[in-house]
């Protein structure tokens, strides 16, 4: 069937995509049935799945999805047992996917996850699917409640499908469990969750909590997965995707430490210039990842993805500014150190988006989540790489302060010169202009001693600039204004001999 | 009573602003001196635009239309 054959593919795509609109409808109608025959459609999701025949570029590859989303759910609720949370995962990951008609990933993903017992990339993707869901429009709400709460358990993946409470009781469940998840569930869990609805976003938000860290690794890897497996599901026979499985499987292990660090980075960043750099990313993810594959392919899921990830970037770089407004220069840097991790970081980015985006539209939880996401995210990667806290205390970013005059004394001595009442305001005018005098008297003292030659300030130069101001003249010496205005001992310093006044003749 | 000088902040201002210039032994106080003289100025400037609007307070707008006035001048 062609589910089979969607199984077989890897099914590689990027949550994010929803490129597929009728094949989205036409999931979302066969999610609705999930619902209903979400038992039924598993066992036959799972027969297909262990076919594994992959279809070579047709049309099926979405109804193919839609079944592989289903055999996720499916395989989670076998492969509970072995797998435990991961398969349940998978499965409403699959579930979520199918929702969001993100085509090609899902069912790749649930092989790939499958076979990898990768745990935080299947919490990832539930973190992520969960910050997907809360992005799915109303369609993808209904479908992807019940499949977001499904993941916890086979029991919750049925409860998934009813109300989102009883998801989001069940993602709790399910992010207890989530730590053998696989990538490609949270993958698929990731696509789901972005088209799904808030609800899953708090529902996601436990299951986050929960996964801390590895979630995001394996979602950044599932996510990553995903797209490796859309494309090369469009492209390539069973051999191929076999062949891309295994590649996968085998970078999965090196991209989850760089997705990791990635995650760590973008979660801080979530900056709308960071969506267009995942963009540029996605692309050169999917042309790496798809080197063997036609570059039509890349194309073509390039811009699907790149609409996608425009809508979801944006609206969660609308929202993660708010949250995150960090180092995007840092991130950049770290992109283009590291090529590979490039290409998982656009996915892992937009994964982390979805995420956040489901995270932020809860409603007060959004700063806690991302703030919660970023941690999350830190915690693995700070095992490979000092990561920088996003977060710090104001004091320790205060910024060294210049050095001023005593508020105090230029209010003592302005006020007695002035012998009025003087406002407060007018005073902080007087201190400013203060400061304005300061920069004004040095550039004037350094043209004076370099006029002379000199790279030192002289007595000579000061007179001179107290001269061209007027207060030094014929008739006024340097001397009288010294003894008039300065105490005694800057006197005696100033003028030898000069002693009270006296007039002494040295 | 009048303070002492603020010799080491006026330094390290100097210094702020022109790092490569140095200061002679007792230059700071002759900067002091014209840091008073200037505020001397300033005060009688905003004194002076004070009356002129027939208030008892100094206010800021004086103060600011004094300033103006006294910057410029004090340029070397």
């Amino acid at each position: 069937m062609a589910e089979g054959s969607a199984r077989g593919r890897p099914g590689l795509r990027s949550g994010r995509t929803r490129t597929a609109a009728t094949p989205a409808a036409a999931q979302t109608s066969s999610n609705a049935e999930n619902n209903s025959n979400s038992r039924r459609r598993r066992s036959s999701l799972v027969k297909r799945r262990w076919n594994m025949l992959p279809d070579p570029d047709d049309d099926t590859p979405r109804v193919v999805l839609k079944r592989v989303i289903h055999t996720p759910q499916n395989c989670l609720v076998d492969s509970q047992s072995t797998s435990g949370i991961r398969t349940t995962i998978m499965t409403s990951d699959v579930e979520i996917v199918l929702n969001n008609t993100e085509l090609f990933v899902q069912p790749q993903l649930h092989e790939q996850s499958q076979n990898k017992l990768s745990t935080p990339d299947l919490q990832l993707l539930d973190s992520k699917s969960s910050a997907q869901r809360s992005k799915n429009s109303d369609a993808a709400e209904e479908r992807t409640r019940p499949e977001v709460s499904g993941v916890g358990t086979s029991e919750g993946r049925t409860q998934r499908h009813s109300d989102n409470p009883s998801l989001d009781s069940e993602h709790g469940d399910r992010t207890t469990h989530v730590s053998p998840e696989t990538p490609a569930n949270q993958q698929e869990d990731q696509q789901d969750l972005s088209q799904q609805s808030n609800p899953m976003e708090q529902v996601s938000v436990h299951e986050e909590e929960e996964v801390v860290g590895s979630e995001y690794c394996g979602l950044g890897l599932g996510l990553k997965q995903v797209l490796l497996e859309v494309t090369e599901w469009l492209r390539m026979s069973l051999r191929e995707v076999v062949s891309h499985i295994i590649e996968d499987l085998e970078i999965s292990d090196a991209e989850e430490e760089m997705i990791n660090a990635l995650n760590g980075v973008e979660l801080e960043e979530l900056n709308g210039e960071e969506l267009e750099i995942d963009r540029g990313v996605g692309a050169k993810s999917l042309d790496r990842h798809s080197d063997p594959l036609s570059s039509p392919e890349k194309s073509g899921i390039n811009p699907l993805e790149e609409a996608d990830e425009e809508d979801v970037l944006e609206d969660q770089a609308i929202m993660l500014e708010l949250d995150d407004p960090e180092q995007e220069p840092a991130e950049d840097e770290t992109e283009h150190s590291v090529s590979q991790v490039k290409n998982f970081k656009s996915e892992v980015r937009q994964c982390r988006l979805d995420l956040e985006e489901t995270v932020m539209s809860s409603s007060q939880q959004r700063r806690g989540n991302c703030h919660w996401f970023s941690r999350m995210t830190e915690s693995p990667l700070q095992l490979l790489q000092p990561k920088p806290v996003p977060k710090r205390s104001r004091t320790y970013q205060r910024k060294p302060c210049e050095p001023q005059v005593a508020r105090s004394l230029i209010k003592e001595i302005f006020s007695h010169f002035v012998k009025m009442p003087v406002t407060r305001d007018a005073f902080t005018i007087v201190e400013k202009c203060s400061q304005r005098y300061f920069k004004q008297l040095s550039s004037d003292l350094e043209a004076y001693s370099n006029h002379a030659g000199r790279k030192t300030v002289e007595m000579a130069d000061l007179e001179l600039l107290m001269r061209r101001q007027g207060l030094v003249t014929d008739k006024m010496p340097l001397r009288v204004l010294i003894e008039r205005y300065l105490p005694l001992e800057y006197r005696k310093l100033l003028i030898p001999l000069a002693v009270s006044g006296n007039k002494v003749t040295p | 009573m009048k303070r002492t000088a603020p010799r080491t902040t006026l330094r390290k201002i100097i210094k702020n602003h022109k790092p490569q210039l140095r200061l002679a032994a007792n230059a700071d106080l002759l900067v002091h001196l014209n840091f008073l003289l200037f505020l001397h100025r300033l005060a009688e400037e905003a004194r002076t635009n004070a009356f002129e609007n027939k208030c008892k307070v100094i206010k800021p707008e004086h103060a600011v239309s004094a300033a103006k006035v006294i910057l410029k001048k004090s340029r070397g």
